[in-house]
């Protein structure tokens, strides 16, 4: 898999944008996953995706081959994310209707295997209820939760990807673990 | 809640995984007597197995396409050099035919003035006249090529005749035992080097198949 990728990400450094498509198929989901979890917002999470991906483009001469892509990525990704936090309150929930739509929320866009209708209720404000939950996380904890619980990574992937001390990506996760507990009592 | 702080720190150290084996003992006996941290250690885990039942979404169908979309143009010799990186037999044949090609012309229009002539035997070359005469009583034995000028035969040829850029005057086909040839356009030319050139390698690789044949003997 490393192998491959290397030589995928050798092509993209010679320009080769074909060779970039195919490095966005392997890792588009992933990065629209995590984005998606620290902003809450379909058109947002997609638009900070993309422009992940672009900036990883633009700047793929920067990138040292040597070490892991997905980290490398998932820092552009996460930085943009939090960027895009910091700049505006979220302006639009799951909840709300998909324009020129009735009764269709955006949870009808979420991907998830065919369910009797009923677990499918009870799987989606299961769904509803914990992205709530994590994005009344501080942007910092949130981060590092989602890295940790979503994308089962390394607390030294995440200090990589955070560029954070290993001790402080601990004092993350366990600040935000706390703080979901205490909710997630009520 | 009223648990000491060093507690609390053991039970993140256990979801951590990052607890040695004699603290992970401490904290059991200790969560064994306290009923505080014992539902502390619950709800934290299942804190976690809430958040880690998320389903995972995928990207939306035109991301990639998007994306691609929104990528800085290339200037065509970029696109080119990847189409020479991907197909180098093509470009290899191309060349390689280019080349043929550049020789051949170089041959067919470069000596176009002087008179040439390939063969055994006494000739006259009449250069005013362009002409190469075979004087009467000569024989020319084997293969004769006159390149640039006109052949003019009284005598005899026992061979194939090859005119280029020029023309077969006067013969009587009793002079000349073998085939004659004009040529005297370049596409013809090019066919006469295709096939001389080809001829010459299936010669030698028939020879070699003899030779072989006569070392197996």
């Amino acid at each position: 898999m490393d192998i491959v990728v290397k030589k995928i990400i050798l092509e993209v450094k010679k320009g080769n944008q074909d060779a970039f498509a195919e490095l966005m198929d392997l890792y588009k989901d992933k990065v629209y996953h995590i984005v998606y979890r620290m902003l809450g917002n379909v058109h947002e999470s997609q638009d900070v995706a993309q422009e992940a991906f672009l900036r990883a483009y633009t700047n793929i001469d920067s990138y040292d081959i040597n070490r892991k892509f997905s980290t490398w990525l998932f820092r552009i990704a996460t930085n943009l994310a939090i960027d895009r936090i910091r700049k505006k309150k979220p302006d639009f929930h799951l909840e709300d209707q998909v324009a020129g739509t009735e009764d269709l929320t955006y949870y009808s866009q979420f991907s998830t295997e065919e369910q009797l209708p009923e677990d499918q209720v009870v799987q989606l404000e299961m769904q509803e209820w914990i992205q709530e939950e994590i994005l009344h996380l501080p942007p910092k904890y949130r981060s590092a939760i989602i890295l940790k619980y979503l994308e089962d990574l390394s607390l030294k992937e995440i200090s990589e990807i955070l560029n954070l001390p290993v001790a402080t990506v601990k004092t993350r996760i366990h600040r935000g673990r706390e703080s979901l507990r205490k909710r997630l009592k009520d | 809640m009223a648990c000491s702080k060093e507690n609390k720190i053991l039970i993140h150290k256990y979801l951590d995984d990052d607890i040695t084996l004699l603290e992970k003992k401490q904290l059991q006996n200790h969560v064994m007597s306290c009923k505080d941290c014992e539902d502390h250690l619950k709800e934290l885990k299942k804190t976690v197995a809430i958040i880690q039942s998320t389903s995972h979404f995928q990207a939306p169908d035109n991301f990639t396409e998007n994306v691609m979309n929104q990528l800085p143009k290339q200037p065509k010799t970029q696109k080119w050099k990847h189409w020479f990186r991907k197909n180098p037999f093509i470009i290899t044949a191309a060349t390689f035919f280019l080349v043929f090609i550049l020789s051949l012309s170089a041959t067919f229009g470069d000596d176009s003035k002087e008179i040439t002539v390939k063969g055994d035997g006494q000739f006259i070359v009449d250069e005013a006249r362009g002409v190469v005469i075979i004087p009467e009583g000569e024989r020319i034995t084997g293969d004769l090529l006159i390149r640039n000028g006109d052949i003019e035969i009284v005598g005899e040829v026992t061979g194939n005749i090859t005119v280029i850029n020029g023309e077969y005057v006067m013969a009587s086909a009793d002079q000349v035992s073998g085939e004659i040839n004009e040529i005297n356009q370049a596409m013809h030319w090019l066919w006469y080097e295709t096939k001389s050139f080809f001829s010459e390698v299936v010669g030698f690789i028939d020879n070699s198949d003899t030779d072989e044949d006569e070392k197996n003997r």
